[in-house]
């Protein structure tokens, strides 16, 4: 996850290529026929779209230009002044700055030119137009050559800085030159940076990564620096000093204390002292670096003085480090004290970082992740690891042999590797006797599935399950006893007895009238054609049933007063009537009998108009409406010829036969 | 000592294997690169099982086990039953649990003395564990999450559990579980700790993308390699500091 990543930069065009890959595009891109005859409409639309689609090629590209390049203001102060230190700001604002003008020309060229181009009054006219937009749109972006090209240069460099991330854990370091600063690069990292014995081989800033205590470091080696005003410094040390100021870092200020870079300890503390503003807030440690060459007791007094003064004022920015841990000893050549260099530093950034993140709130949200919970005992129950004997006693003899297994991978690799080769899962079965762990267990066994039987006590199961259900059982018969108790008494029985009398009356009644009924249609029950329904019968049934029926009867008869007729004929037929299922089939078939013997008679026959029993009909005014009204619905009908509703005969209208008169004299083919 | 591994290019280790103290259950896979990083540590010492659990390879998170025992789900075939009951010892009991939450390896979190559980398991179930087990069942979240058997990893030295798990319930669950507790990761900050990693009482297996940071917590709670809770709040502090904060 790298943050600052300057490789992405597309690349920056020359001005030659850019006016080519412009014009060319205009020209691949619209149209370009075009003849003197067409409508001066149609002239100054072909010559707008050239020059505004040329103009939007070239402010999308130059666009792009403006917005890939970093603001020096915008990103990290690092970044930005190492910029400024490899580009020089000012130049670089205003290379871009130039880039910005050319767009906003060309933009003013473009509509200057498309509002002359719609008073165009010929072709010639138009074209001449057009060739003079997209001419000065090139002489701009001539005048910007240099820019281009400076900008160009500035993106090669950037893609091969180094990725540094300004605010992950730094260890920085610094020194003159020929140090040994390259040399503890490569020793603590990954890194290959050059090393040569003579000054300024590292002329750039370089980066890898260490771990300590779990957590990646990056490494960044420095340029040297020499000891002179500020004005004076190159490129090449305003790195060192960009990286100084504006990192984090833990520093390490390497010493040669055998003078064999070419420079004096004298001179090595006055760069010391020079740039000790840049150490601030920043845990610092001074190396004194070829040890190999110049034991730290050979130093001279004077030398030695020097040293401790350095000393103690790396002390002043050590904030509670002790006094080992600010000057230490080092030989990158014979890897002497190079990795207590290197972790004494790591240790010193470490606890700045974790002091400073203390004092931050942020630490309140994971509180719980650097705590460890003890139980505290709640039973008196011992909970013992349980590790097998075979590990304790291999810890034990951890320095024996280590004689490698083979594994099922080289196994795997020996029988043709994977995908060819198949373990069998039952090599490793623990059973009673080796022989059986390649039998073949059935699954179906008689059309049983084998495992629901696989069980050592499976009787001793069943039996239980036996003893339960006879348990179950006795339950049932207990019950099935309670049942039969419930017997009914002899009043009882006589009810239930006349209950289903009744019963089968209605329906064998209920049969026999549909049985005679015969074609004939249901009619209510109040025209009574049975005279069943009668006022003494309904008297008699209600004192059956213990029920007065005396007011029942007073009402019946009071409907009834109006008829006098009606009363004698009911009166008369109530002799006849017998509440008896025999005497009532045999009234039945006597009506039957006269019916039939009514027919044959015609002389006896009623009039039509007069009702007769069983026709439906009220009486006889009723009737005759009825008859009227069947008469008129089939006069048309009759009217026609026609047999019924379902006489849909078609004659033949004209027949050939009769209409057609004598023969001529052609063929005698009708058709 | 804690062992990076992956299987088939996922890190989820613990997903595709179960250890325990007395046995090892192991998926089966198109090679025998995952198998043969459980049998180069523990051959000599349990049985390592190649099996499938109703025909799928997470064995890791549809299982429930200990040294006592082991509970399996209803999706279990009798053939894979049998299997089981043929490659483990004689004191392991093998039980197909009939439960409506069959991945008991998520519901389910045990060492060889006490197990939390899922607190919608039915008490049938609960009992059925209690006895195959062999363990003091608690019906408990962590840190919100019914899923304890995917938020937690424990062995009878120690245990982690989610990251966000607050101190209050860190302590409690440690006096319920009666052995020291820490919040961490595995596999670069992935809070499902028992998908990303497998423990037992001497020995551990994470994922490949474990970093060390994380690695080091492991082997301290769980005293693997001479290592005490202690350095998790003595040594290590500065580095979980800068780490986490």
């Amino acid at each position: 996850m790298v943050q600052y990543n300057f490789k992405r930069i597309t690349v920056v065009p020359n001005g030659k290529e850019f006016v080519d890959i412009i014009l060319s595009r205009t020209q691949r891109q619209t149209p370009t026929v075009v003849h003197k005859g067409y409508k001066i409409n149609r002239l100054r639309q072909f010559y707008m779209r050239k020059v505004k689609y040329t103009q939007t090629n070239f402010h999308a590209k130059l666009s792009a230009i403006i917005d890939e390049f970093p603001r020096l203001e915008q990103i990290h102060p690092f970044y930005g002044d190492l910029l400024h230190v490899l580009y020089n700001k000012d130049h670089y604002k205003l290379a871009l700055g130039q880039v910005n003008t050319a767009r906003n020309l060309i933009s003013k060229i473009s509509k200057d030119y498309v509002k002359l181009l719609k008073y165009g009054d010929s072709l010639y006219r138009c074209k001449c137009l057009k060739v003079a937009a997209l001419g000065r749109m090139c002489t701009v972006l001539k005048r910007i050559t240099p820019s281009l090209a400076y900008l160009e240069q500035i993106r090669q460099h950037m893609a091969r800085l180094p990725s540094i991330d300004p605010n992950t854990r730094t260890v920085l370091i610094c020194g003159y030159p020929n140090v040994g600063k390259s040399s503890f690069m490569n020793k603590v990292t990954r890194a290959d940076v050059d090393v040569q014995p003579y000054a300024f081989t590292t002329k750039s800033l370089f980066v890898g990564h260490t771990d300590y205590k779990y957590l990646r470091y990056q490494v960044i080696d420095t340029p040297g620096i020499l000891d002179r005003p500020f004005e004076d410094r190159n490129i090449i040390e305003m790195c060192s000093i960009t990286a100084l100021a504006h990192l984090r870092a833990a520093v390490l200020f390497f010493l040669d204390i055998s003078g064999s870079c070419g420079y004096t300890i004298a001179q090595q503390a006055a760069l010391f002292h020079s740039i000790k503003s840049l150490f601030m807030n920043k845990p610092l440690v001074i190396v004194c670096n070829k040890t190999d060459l110049m034991p730290m007791e050979n130093i001279s007094e004077e030398d030695r003085k020097l040293i401790e003064e350095m000393k103690s004022e790396a002390m002043k920015t050590a904030m509670g480090a002790s006094e080992e841990q600010v000057l230490l000893k080092m030989s990158t050549l014979t890897d002497e004290g190079v990795m207590s260099v290197k972790n004494a530093a790591c240790e010193r950034l470490l606890d700045q970082r974790v002091e400073a993140k203390m004092k931050s709130k942020k630490i309140n949200d994971h509180l719980n992740r650097f705590h460890v919970a003890i139980p505290k005992p709640r039973d008196s129950i011992e909970r013992l690891p349980c590790i097998p004997q075979v590990v304790l006693e291999a810890k034990a003899k951890e320095a024996a042999a280590m004689e490698k297994r083979k594994t099922e991978k080289d196994l795997e690799e020996e029988n043709g590797g994977a995908g060819v080769y198949s373990a069998s899962l039952k090599k490793n079965y623990i059973l009673q006797h080796d022989e059986w762990k390649e039998d073949i267990m059935p699954e179906i066994l008689d059309g049983h599935n084998v495992a629901d039987f696989i069980d050592p006590d499976i009787l001793q199961r069943l039996a239980e399950l036996e003893r339960e259900e006879g348990i179950r059982e006795a339950g049932v018969e207990e019950a099935d006893m309670e049942m039969d108790i419930e017997k009914l008494s002899d009043e009882q029985l006589k009810q239930l007895s006349e209950i289903r009398k009744k019963k089968a009356i209605l329906i064998k009644n209920h049969r026999l009238k549909k049985t005679v009924a015969q074609n004939r249609s249901t009619v209510p029950r109040k025209f009574d054609k049975d005279k069943k329904y009668t006022t003494k019968r309904m008297g008699r049934e209600l004192s059956a049933m213990g029920l007065d029926p005396s007011s029942a009867m007073d009402r019946a008869r009071s409907k009834s007063r109006g008829r006098k007729r009606d009363r004698s004929e009911d009166a008369g037929n109530d002799a006849m009537d017998v509440d008896d299922e025999q005497q009532s089939n045999k009234k039945q078939r006597v009506r039957s009998k006269s019916r039939a013997m009514s027919i044959s008679r015609s002389q006896s026959r009623p009039p039509a108009h007069e009702v007769v029993p069983g026709e439906g009909f009220k009486d006889s005014t009723q009737k005759l409406s009825a008859i009227k009204i069947s008469n008129k619905s089939h006069k048309k009908r009759d009217k026609n010829a026609r047999r019924g509703e379902a006489d849909r005969v078609i004659p033949t209208l004209r027949p050939k036969h009769l209409f057609s008169g004598k023969r001529g004299k052609g063929k005698t083919d009708r058709r | 000592m804690a062992t990076r591994l992956q299987f088939e290019n996922n890190c989820e280790v613990g997903v595709f294997s179960k250890l325990t103290n007395a046995y090892c259950l192991v998926a089966i896979g198109g090679s025998e690169n995952f198998y043969s990083a459980f049998e180069s540590e523990l051959a000599d010492v349990i049985p390592i099982v190649k099996t499938s659990i109703g025909g799928t390879r997470i064995i890791g998170r549809l299982c429930a086990g200990n040294k006592n025992g082991l509970l399996v789900p209803h999706t279990t075939t009798d053939q894979e039953l049998q299997h089981l009951r043929n490659s483990l010892p004689d004191q392991v009991v093998v039980q197909r649990i009939d439960e409506r939450l069959s991945a008991l390896g998520n519901c389910i979190a045990c060492n060889d003395y006490v197990a939390l559980a899922h607190t919608d398991l039915d008490k049938e179930t609960e009992e059925i564990i209690a006895d195959v087990l062999g363990v003091e069942v608690f019906r408990q979240t962590i840190a919100g999450n019914i899923l304890v058997g995917s938020y937690c990893a424990l062995s009878n030295k120690g245990g982690m559990v989610h990251p966000h798990t607050s101190v209050e319930d860190l302590e409690e669950l440690s006096t319920l579980l009666q052995v020291p507790l820490v919040a961490g990761t595995v596999n670069r900050g992935s809070e499902v700790i028992a998908a990303g990693m497998t423990v037992n009482d001497w020995t551990s297996f994470c994922g490949s993308d474990t970093t060390a940071t994380e690695l080091s917590v492991i082997d301290s709670i769980f005293k693997l390699r001479e290592a005490q809770p202690s350095s998790i709040v003595d040594e290590m502090r500065k580095s979980l500091i800068d780490t986490y904060v």
